[in-house]
């Protein structure tokens, strides 16, 4: 088993967690965390991109990138994620949803 | 100090976004009781104006030399090509209309400095978008892009509605643009580089991993496609522009889900080495988005609603251009796609302002918040015959007829369709000029509801006249469409470029 290995699976192992989470979670804090998690997986396919081409310099400061811009992501959906449980009481999706059509 | 061109084009708007918004916040302390919006407004106006003079000259530089100019901003190489400008002149034009628009409309609202702010760096960013030269910048505008355009959204975070078609979007478009973000993974781990020009080189002459390849091309079509509102991919999309500002109502279906597909035709074009069969696929998505948008688009009450799937059936007609000159191999359908690209963002830009001047009159004056509702319409030609007019020339437009310019652009397309002689492009034009048709069926309905029924209570009861500075605007757009309808050449200038560089990034 070699560290190539690893992550690879690693990267396969959280990329289905991340799309597995997004099925079945509800709450939508939960949604935001599950969100991180299937973008942590592709920071660290971009690692391993790196490493597998020969260029780690591009995958990890693609990777360092990543992080900033998914935080801000993370941020205003959090930010939402408030203002929905000020208005509506509520965090749960099916209990929000008054759109339709 | 001699700063280049370019880097005023995406500086100006990007820069002057902080600085609408302390103006903004320092305006309102001083005075609590009195807030100074119009400085806000009036700085706002001012920045889109300014970014109008780097584009005109860089227009110039474009067609006085070559095809395609590089840039840089620091170590980071941008380029313009075709396409890059199509999209600049159609932000640009949409964003000045917009901002002019929202002086009256969003005057007052809590947070007008954060409205013009966020607009602001939206513009600037989406020009940006269109001329990233290699596939991480262009994911890192794209991703940007979208941040801004998820706070404009929600903008009236006091409304439920907004609320929750933001949280819908933020959720979908983050998921869509991870999933984008790994289709580059996948393409760098195979070429050792992000540059799109090489990739594509590479992706022409190397021997890859196939498997790899194919599935960096469906997760840019999916990743990118969420954005593009391609239709399994499309829950977002009617909430989002329904529950929007309507300046940004305007913003997201004239340019955003536009500079959407921008990103993602981009990000195919590196892959053309791989297969030649994109054009296919675009065709499917484009007859599907026009049966569905149009099919769903009948059952609606609410007027931006029905709006907003209108959209989806426009993407259709484009997605469906750009299959035609990939399939074929002829400009002819890729230039008739950026003259949709640049008519719908009238037609739908003016659709939605106008509407929006209705909702200010009958609603937002009383300070009530609801929807539109089919019926608001009736008889609204008696008392604002001036937005009557220009929402009709709109729909009309919008549904295909002779002479407005949503019938030009379309025809560019169903010609370019005909021409290839291939019996399933005709097959995909003749089903496009029903669908056309179908859709006459709720846009033509409202035109008769604004000029041959009884007027409506909710609009006897909404203020006496609109302003000026909501017309003016809403104006200059129907004579526009009209104007372009009789003389369509008038835009080759810029479609053309647009339609040639589509064929070059894709041969």
């Amino acid at each position: 088993m070699t560290l190539f290995n690893i992550l690879m699976i690693a990267v396969a192992c959280l990329l289905g967690v991340g799309l597995y989470g997004l099925l079945i979670t509800r709450n939508l804090i939960k949604i935001v965390v599950v969100l991180q998690l299937l973008v942590k997986s592709v920071v660290l396919a971009f690692v391993l991109a790196g490493k597998v081409s020969g260029h780690p310099g591009i995958g990890e400061s693609v990777a360092a990138t990543v992080i900033v811009a998914d935080t801000i992501v993370a941020v205003v959906a959090l930010a939402l994620a408030v203002q929905v449980r000020i208005r509506f009481g509520t965090l749960d999706i099916p209990k929000i949803s008054s759109l339709r059509g | 100090m001699n700063i280049p061109m370019f880097t005023l084009l995406v500086g100006i708007p990007l820069v002057s976004s902080p600085v609408v918004y302390l103006f903004g916040r320092l305006t309102t302390r001083a005075q609590v009781l009195t807030r100074q919006g119009w400085i806000v407004r009036f700085l706002a106006l001012l920045a889109v104006a300014a970014t109008w003079f780097p584009f005109v000259n860089l227009w110039l530089e474009f067609q006085a030399g070559g095809r395609r100019m590089f840039f840089n901003i620091e170590s980071i190489w941008l380029q313009m090509d075709g396409i890059s400008f199509l999209l600049a002149a159609m932000v640009l034009t949409l964003g000045t209309l917009a901002i002019l628009f929202s002086g009256r409309y969003m005057a007052g609202d809590f947070g007008e400095e954060k409205y013009y702010a966020m607009l602001l760096a939206m513009i600037g960013l989406m020009i940006g978008l269109g001329c990233a030269n290699d596939l991480f910048n262009l994911w890192v505008w794209f991703e940007a892009m979208a941040v801004s355009s998820y706070l404009l959204v929600a903008f009236y975070r006091e409304q439920p509605g907004s609320l929750e078609a933001g949280m819908k979007y933020v959720v979908q478009s983050a998921v869509g643009s991870a999933l984008a973000l790994l289709g580059v993974a996948l393409v760098l781990a195979q070429t050792g580089t992000l540059d799109m020009d090489q990739i594509r080189l590479m992706v022409g002459t190397m021997e890859l991993n196939q498997v790899g390849l194919l599935a960096a091309g469906a997760l840019f079509f999916i990743g990118f496609g969420v954005k593009v509102a391609m239709v399994p991919l499309h829950t977002w999309l009617p909430d989002a522009h329904s529950q929007a500002p309507s300046g940004i109502s305007a913003m997201l279906s004239g340019v955003v889900i536009e500079a959407g597909l921008v990103a993602m035709l981009r990000a195919l074009s590196t892959l053309t080495g791989y297969s030649l069969s994109w054009g296919w696929l675009l065709l499917a998505f484009g007859a599907l988005n026009m049966l569905y948008g149009n099919l769903l688009a009948l059952q609606q009450t609410q007027v931006k609603r029905m709006l907003a799937f209108s959209s989806l059936s426009h993407i259709g007609y484009i997605l469906m251009g750009l299959g035609i000159a990939l399939v074929s191999g002829q400009p002819a359908g890729a230039q008739g796609a950026s003259f949709h690209l640049f008519t719908h963002m009238l037609m739908k830009g003016l659709a939605f302002l106008a509407v929006g001047a209705v909702m200010y009159a009958l609603f937002h004056e009383q300070g009530i918040h609801r929807p539109l509702v089919a019926h608001d319409l009736n008889g609204i030609s008696t008392r604002y015959p001036w937005v009557a007019l220009s929402l009709s020339i709109a729909l009309l437009a919008l549904g295909g007829l002779p002479p407005l310019a949503g019938f030009m652009s379309k025809w560019q397309i169903f010609v370019a369709g005909f021409q290839s002689g291939d019996g399933w492009l005709m097959g995909f034009v003749v089903f496009a000029a029903v669908n056309s048709v179908i859709s006459l069926a709720y846009y033509a309905p409202l035109v008769n509801r604004m000029y041959r029924r009884v007027t409506a209570r909710s609009v006897k009861k909404g203020s006496a006249s609109i302003s000026w500075t909501l017309q003016l605007p809403l104006l200059l757009m129907a004579l526009a469409v009209v104007v372009l309808g009789l003389f369509p050449s008038l835009m080759n200038w810029l479609t053309e470029p647009a339609g040639a560089a589509l064929m070059s990034i894709f041969k």
